[in-house]
């Protein structure tokens, strides 16, 4: 029933023993407040945003209840991936079975809610209690005449990275080549791309899609931003696979070369020059000498726009100090995001990513800059106090953190209201990180009061 | 989810490990330790930091899959172990999870057998609540918790130690604050019980910690709360209250073992309900009460009469835990509006519910089907699926609010929140 760890491709790209790189996939340590959350929620990231799609969590309350619609993918047409769905599994259900109850509400979903399709995830309680999920979405399937996917990725199988590449498989067996109407003859859409790992977060598809659709670029679907359930069983129609998050979904990518030979590339969107770097490859890699013509052209004329933008932004904040954790492609790309605003990077630290995200990262930092090994709360604010940054980017659990040591924070991970990729994304960066680190407010917080009683913060 | 579905559609429950937390969060130099897998904790932390604008400091044992055919006591001791090394906290506070109690992992044994293998903690306390993600929600894992921290911090070695030395009792009155209370609730049920003369001893105190302040020197335990010092002087107050129909049964155990007397109040919210905590405070004080809140009963007076006319007959309905439900409903009752829905997460401490209230355990996809015609949709933010669809206004309350600003410091207790309460119902209802 779970997947085999062969297909998701751990193996070849095996740990690397140096220090602050990221452990991949297992074994967090107990005690050490790492906070890498799990393998289903690494599924649910690249599986929730399919937006005509119905995402069931077969489980208790803990894994749909403090956790549902928390994400900021967009999406332009059916809300309906919004839902929180779950069996929400009690005393008596973990007892007696599940199963019944599951078969049920997937019935009712589909006549409630109409769904494309139904990806229905299991979670810790469920595969313990030995749930045959497959079984249960099999008959539904056949019931209900739309697919209904079993998503094995209880929270015990690991960190959240390999929950993303159980969701690759998931894609690659369920839904990706499963057309409609296979009569259709398989033919390759030309200069059609996938955008695999971008996930439309605030919006961020949006920033990029009017650069593609004026080079002539067409994007076939997102895997899986504001993608629909069709769009994405056609994704075997593209020429070329762009991967532009985790490259935790390589495995998909890989897959989809030896079944339809889609070539991959990766790239990212982050920053003016990355942006120049992603439309030129993904040019190349279409093997249209004229499109690349017009994309030298185009990205010349963007660059020139958006540094123009830019310029008031990195005149304030040049020689400013960053410290940066991420994960994803965003570990090594946000580097030279920041430092494309002359803002010089400190410390940079992941956990999501893979090793050679995190090597990649490496090399683009300032061999003085530090690598960040503990991941915990304690590590950060350590790190905060011996590095004194001008700026924190990171995810939305450090927020607040942040905030207590006095520091200004860029959230640019999925909790973020604000779309960052593409030209104008990078011009929106900039606002940002100008807004928080000359908001007057961090001079009130530092300076001493003369009413207070003992030392002032710093 | 209602009883006709067999699924939970846009749920308002939150996990009992999240009610958990809250009350771990309530007590000084505590860390808590999630005991199940690293998701279980990642989602907690997510959702009270967006709802209280503040960093969680929650570990977790970090289970896997090993976990589940072995047992999970290894990581349980060295989660304990490790993060007494590296944090040095004066209290642990673990709570289970589905993935722990479903395989049947007994914390009590493994906390035991580390003990004989760590001498040296013998006597550090740790305390262990069972919330299994499969029984209740937020409020349930709450007060079970509150009930594990006194029973386990009132028998640790430093409470004996107390209890030799026998004191008297103090002119303190023990508060037990539901779930239902934000941190700006209990600031303002602490000045209510000061007026008194009294010293109020909270547990747990979310608002000294989770109230959103300044700190000097932020760590990974917890920061303001209750002392343990002054938790071991609980059996010596004067009195107790607990507040929210569900911590009554924290009250009543408070007072069979320490035979301090014990009053439950089900709500805070309106006139009704703040004067039976004002006169029974005014009774214990032997004292008349005091200027300020007869002054304040006769402003929240003046504003029920001066805007009855807009609430009344309003219909109004609202899917909230069940403590907070009564709280609000009954309050929106006094001043003329009329309960339509009335939807709890769980069927806790439904049955003392008034019939006037038309109370069912229900969703917020059923609090969908339901509202339509109503006024005012009253839910925690993940009711703005419901409110679009049936475009009505809609007051957050509950948890989590993470679309609204000042959360934590929402004061809707006593005469001068309920005025508060009465003006946000209004003025969202006029938006």
């Amino acid at each position: 029933m779970f997947v085999k760890l062969s297909n998701l491709d751990l193996k070849d790209n095996g740990e690397i023993a140096e220090k602050g790189a990221p452990k991949l996939c297992m074994r967090a340590l107990p005690g050490e407040g790492a906070e890498r959350s799990c393998a289903f929620d690494g599924a649910r990231v690249v599986l929730m945003p399919i937006t005509d799609a119905a995402h069931v969590i077969h489980g208790p309350i803990a894994c749909a209840g403090n956790s549902w619609d928390n994400r900021g993918a967009r999406s332009s047409g059916s809300q309906l991936f919004r839902r929180g769905l779950t069996t929400d599994l009690r005393e008596n259900d973990v007892i007696y079975g599940g199963e019944e109850k599951l078969r049920q509400a997937l019935h009712e979903i589909a006549g409630k809610h109409k769904p494309k399709a139904i990806f229905v995830y299991n979670t810790c309680v469920s595969s313990l209690i030995g749930e045959n999920l497959d079984l249960v979405c099999r008959q539904a399937q056949t019931a209900l005449s739309i697919p209904v996917i079993p998503v094995n990725a209880p929270g015990f199988l690991g960190d959240k990275n390999i929950g993303n590449r159980i969701a690759g498989d998931v894609l690659l067996q369920y839904v990706i080549g499963r057309e409609l109407e296979p009569s259709i003859p398989y033919a390759k859409n030309l200069h059609a791309i996938n955008l695999i790992g971008e996930y439309n977060i605030a919006g961020d598809l949006w920033g990029v899609l009017p650069e593609l659709k004026n080079l002539g670029i067409i994007l076939q679907t997102a895997i899986t931003g504001d993608a629909k359930f069709d769009d994405l069983r056609s994704a075997h129609r593209a020429s070329l696979n762009v991967l532009v998050c985790s490259k935790s979904l390589t495995n998909l990518a890989r897959h989809m070369q030896l079944r339809w030979g889609i070539p991959f590339i990766d790239a990212s969107f982050y920053g003016v020059e990355e942006t120049s770097n992603a439309l030129l490859n993904i040019a190349k890699a279409l093997g249209d000498p004229e499109l690349l013509r017009r994309t030298r052209q185009y990205v010349k004329e963007r660059e020139i726009f958006t540094r123009a933008q830019l310029a008031s932004h990195k005149k304030k904040l040049a020689g400013k100090t960053a410290i940066l954790f991420t994960g994803g492609i965003k570990t090594w790309s946000m580097v030279s995001t920041l430092k494309e605003l002359g803002i010089q990077v400190l410390a940079g630290g992941t956990q999501n990513s893979t090793p050679e995200d995190f090597l990649r990262m490496k090399a683009m930092m300032d061999p003085a800059a530090h690598i960040i090994e503990d991941t915990s709360a304690d590590g950060f604010l350590r790190l905060i106090k011996d590095k004194k940054p001008d700026l924190i980017v990171a995810g939305g659990k450090t927020k607040y953190l942040a905030y207590k040591t006095r520091t200004p924070f860029l959230d640019i991970n999925h909790g973020r209201k604000l779309p960052y990729a593409g030209y104008q994304g990078m011009i929106t960066f900039a606002q940002a990180v100008t807004r928080t680190v000359f908001s007057p407010v961090w001079d009130l917080l530092k300076h001493p009061f003369a009413g207070e009683r003992g030392s002032s913060y710093e | 989810m209602s009883n006709t579905r067999h699924y939970g559609g846009n749920p308002q429950k939150n996990s009992p490990a999240l009610g958990a937390t809250l009350a771990y969060m309530g007590i000084n130099g505590l860390l808590a330790m999630l005991h199940g897998s690293q998701g279980c904790s990642t989602f907690i932390r997510l959702q009270l930091s967006r709802h209280f604008k503040e960093p969680i400091p929650l570990n977790s044992t970090a289970l896997l899959e090993d976990s589940a055919i072995f047992g999970g006591w290894d990581h349980l001791k060295q989660g304990i172990v490790k993060s007494i090394d590296k944090f040095r906290p004066q209290i642990i506070g673990v709570m289970s999870t589905g993935l722990t109690e479903t395989y049947g992992d007994d914390m009590e044994s493994a906390l035991a057998e580390l003990r004989l293998e760590r001498p040296d903690l013998e006597d550090f306390p740790v305390v262990l609540s069972r919330t299994p993600d499969y029984t209740g929600s937020m409020q349930e894992g709450y007060q079970q918790t509150v009930s594990s921290l006194l029973a386990t911090l009132l028998k640790s070695s430093a409470a004996r130690t107390i209890h030799s030395s026998s004191q008297s009792t103090l002119p303190a009155i023990a508060l037990f604050p539901g779930v239902h209370l934000s941190p700006g609730d209990v600031a303002e049920l602490k000045e209510i019980v000061s007026l008194f003369g009294f010293q109020p001893l909270v547990v747990p105190d979310l608002s000294t910690s989770l109230d959103g302040h300044t700190e000097l020197e932020p760590v990974p335990v917890v920061q303001g709360g209750t002392t343990l010092t002054e938790i071991l002087q609980l059996p010596y107050c004067k009195a107790a209250f607990s507040f929210g129909l569900s911590m009554n049964k924290v009250g009543q155990y408070f007072q069979e073992k320490y035979q301090v007397p014990h009053l439950n109040l089900p709500s805070l919210t309106g006139v009704a309900a703040t004067d039976t905590l004002v006169l029974a405070l005014a009774d214990l004080a032997e004292k008349p009460v005091p200027a300020k809140l007869q002054h304040q009963r006769s402003q929240l007076l003046d504003t029920y009469a001066d805007y009855h006319d807009q609430i009344g007959g309003k219909q109004i309905a609202l899917a909230l835990e069940t403590d907070l439900l009564y709280s609000l409903a009954t309050a929106l009752l006094e001043v003329g509006a009329e309960i339509t829905t009335a939807l709890g997460a769980t069927e806790q401490e439904m049955k003392r519910f008034p019939p006037t209230i038309p109370v069912q355990v229900g969703d917020l996809e059923d609090l969908e089907e339901q509202a339509d015609g109503s006024n005012l949709i009253i839910a925690n933010s993940n009711g703005r699926q419901a409110a679009s669809a049936l475009r009505l206004p809609h007051l957050r309350a509950g948890l989590p609010v993470f679309d609204r600003a000042g959360e934590n410091l929402k004061v809707w207790t006593g005469y001068r929140g309920t005025r508060q309460f009465l003006v946000d119902v209004l003025n969202t209802m006029a938006s």
